[in-house]
């Protein structure tokens, strides 16, 4: 198979050009093509949703079904009159949603979107995620203590103590891929994860991660769980608790600057379903199928597209769990949050570890599938 | 490789460049107002605040924080030898590999499964459990 | 390298000088942590360039996603802490860039080297080759070879520290 990022794929389709101008087209078709969209769309979805679940219509004026609501919103949060509360600190107020938004949409560089629409496929990979996605914390941090409110204060310090601590389990959930991949690209974890039993080089492809073998599958979940912690949702919303800190950290942000940090959470949900998708749901790869062993030879922008729509579906299916979760979960305490991440995230995350590195041990690095199919290992 | 990492430095530039932009476009667009000192008030639920926000806070963030790093480090640090794994596995090393990997991650465990036993875990200091703090 | 890395490169290394003067200059101890986290940044896209990608990743996800974070938790537990303006006296400067001088001897010394070189026409090191190559497997084998016991210490230090901390945080 060949892989080319975005950029590489832009040059030969349109047959030329410096390469880094289609980097930088490539990054701004990934953020406003696809991080911002999401962000503002899914603030509809998730209205939709809630009203589904609660037997209401939702919204339903703007567009047929109310499909043009996230283009409303958008005009009326950019027109809204903008103002700093009395006492803020301007300089960090202004800041702060610029970490977020910066830390949430960076992370779209290296989701394999496609084999050949990946904004950068680099050799860190998945750790380039992870210490992007850190700017956040600073980021909630310093808007709560800027805007000089109590709750922002309350709601700042929590977010930024839960999305601390919930990276270890997210990291420790992670190196399971790690272990049985052998390298930390993205690009080539994916390709991994694909399916082609007859081909002579089978022992490569390991089909989905996540039936690896019984760990994989366990931690998964936990990356799942990490990945709501992370995002600030539903059971772990207590940075931002409607019932008892008003709005939380961003309780003074009004108009866009809330909007951004609103686009900033969709966007990270987005990172975190797609780094999912990407470590152990197979990413692009179609189950049971090898778009580059099929008897005809397909296009690669048509290869593209079909990946594209597989690694969507998976990934915004995760997303819908994650609004689903937010009406059938109540809200954990903070001792109950960090008790769970230390006491039960952290212990089990470990015990995965150790137990895909026996299997990988003993089985000669195969996965179950090419147990059951006998495959050979390496 | 170098593409790759250059891209990847657009993604934070261009990211970067949409908040002033967004903002910018708001302040083109929107009709100007004058505001009034009741409306910037930090809003506490209508009350008039008291004081400033910026207050001392509960130090078990702190410990957190610090717990935080400890792990952090070590799962930076083992990022790289596991990546490792699967090849030595291919050459038949697995079993030496597997033990110098997990004696890392299990000394520190060791520290973790202290922590827990002392009761340093809990949110709320020594209250759930019998375990006398220190002397 | 191309001419565009270049270019980045230079504005990264402005940033970080930047930060890292207001680090040292600002009156206001929370903007003095903030402009640390954009020296760390810029720091952290320096390894980038000098070819340690892995280690540009662990910068930020250990200096900004963690040290950071503690050192505006502690600027917040300290009370009033962050309304104190520091002012000190120019005099107390002088130390310090004594002791950074020093440091940087050897640096000043291997920049002097290279720069003769170039006057001389012998070989230049060849630094573009190195840069953003991947390293990850070389410092894991590292790890797991030559450096077995260092890594291994790393664990037990790692362990003083998380039992140290706890121990020192715990209810007297």
């Amino acid at each position: 198979m060949d892989t080319a990022s975005f950029a590489h794929s832009l040059q030969t389709w349109t047959g030329g050009g410096p390469l880094w101008i289609w980097a930088a087209l490539s990054a701004f078709l990934i953020i406003y093509l696809i991080a911002l969209p999401f962000g503002g769309f899914a603030t509809y979805v998730e209205r939709k949703v809630a009203a589904d679940f609660q037997d209401r219509i939702g919204p339903n004026r703007v567009g047929p079904y109310g499909l043009l609501q996230f283009l409303a919103d958008a005009v009326k949060m950019i027109a809204k009159e903008d103002f700093v509360p009395a006492g803020a600190d301007r300089f960090l107020y202004n800041l702060a949603p610029l970490l977020v938004v910066v830390g949430a949409c960076s992370a779209f560089a290296v989701l394999p979107l496609s084999q050949y629409l990946m904004g950068a496929d680099v050799n860190i990979g998945i750790f380039y995620i992870l210490s992007i996605s850190t700017l956040v914390a600073p980021g909630i941090l310093l808007g709560s203590w800027s805007s000089n409110n109590k709750w922002s204060l309350l709601g700042g310090l929590r977010g930024a103590a839960q999305i601390v601590s919930y990276e270890i389990p997210v990291a420790l959930s992670i190196l399971p891929v790690v272990l049985i991949s052998g390298t930390l690209q993205i690009g080539s974890i994916v390709e991994q994860q694909g399916w082609a039993p007859g081909a002579e080089n089978a022992a490569a492809y390991h089909f989905w991660n996540v039936f690896h073998n019984p760990f994989c599958f366990v931690a998964s979940i936990l990356l799942f769980i990490g990945g709501l912690a992370e995002t600030n949702r539903i059971p772990f919303d207590l940075p931002e608790a409607e019932s008892e800190l008003v709005s939380g950290f961003n309780t003074e942000f009004s108009g866009m600057r809330f909007g951004l940090y609103a686009l900033g959470e969709f966007a990270e949900i987005f990172v975190m379903s797609g780094m999912l998708t990407a470590l152990y749901l197979g990413g692009w790869h179609i189950p049971f199928l090898n778009l580059d062993s099929l008897f005809v030879k397909l296009p690669s922008g048509l290869i593209a597209l079909v990946q594209l729509g597989m690694f969507s579906i998976k990934t915004l299916s995760l997303v819908f769990v994650v609004m689903w979760l937010r009406w059938t979960l109540p809200r954990l305490r903070v001792d109950q949050l960090m008790g769970m991440c230390w006491k039960g995230l952290v212990p089990l995350a470990l015990i995965n570890l150790f137990g895909t590195a026996v299997w990988m041990w003993l089985f000669n690095g195969r996965s179950l599938a090419q147990l059951i199919f006998g495959i050979a290992g390496h | 490789m170098e593409t790759g990492y250059i891209t990847a430095l657009w993604f934070i530039v261009i990211s970067a460049v949409t908040v002033p932009l967004m903002l910018g476009i708001g302040w083109l667009i929107r009709p100007k107002v004058k505001g009034s000192e009741l409306k910037s008030q930090a809003y506490e639920c209508g009350e008039q605040p008291v004081g400033e926000a910026w207050i001392k806070f509960n130090i078990r963030f702190y410990v957190v924080a610090i717990i935080f790093i400890i792990f952090d480090v070590e799962v930076a640090t083992v990022f790289p030898a596991m990546t490792l794994y699967k090849s030595a596995i291919a050459q038949g090393a697995g079993g030496i590999a597997f033990i110098k990997i997990f004696l890392f991650i299990g000394l520190l465990l060791s520290g973790l499964v202290y922590c827990w036993v002392r009761g340093d875990l809990e949110w709320i200091k020594g209250a759930a459990q019998g375990i006398k703090p220190r002397k | 390298m191309s001419e565009t890395a270049k270019i980045i490169l230079v504005l990264f290394q402005l940033l970080t000088i930047a930060s890292a003067l207001l680090v040292t200059f600002s009156p206001n101890i929370l903007y003095a942590s903030i402009s640390l986290l954009f020296a760390f940044l810029g720091v952290a896209i320096m390894f980038l360039y000098a070819g340690a990608d892995f280690l540009a990743g662990v910068q930020v996800i250990v200096y900004i996603g963690g040290v950071t974070i503690l050192v505006l938790f502690a600027i917040m537990l300290t009370s009033w802490m962050y309304q104190v303006k520091l002012r000190d006296s120019r005099a107390k400067l002088i130390v310090p860039l004594l002791l950074a001088l020093f440091g940087l001897l050897p640096f000043l010394y291997q920049g002097a080297q290279h720069l003769a070189s170039r006057v001389l026409r012998t070989v230049p090191p060849d630094f573009e080759a190195f840069a953003f190559s991947p390293k990850t497997n070389a410092v894991g084998e590292a790890l797991l070879g030559n450096y077995l016991l260092p890594f291994e210490g790393i664990t037990v230090l790692l362990l003083g520290a998380l039992v140290g901390a706890v121990w020192l945080a715990r209810p007297k």
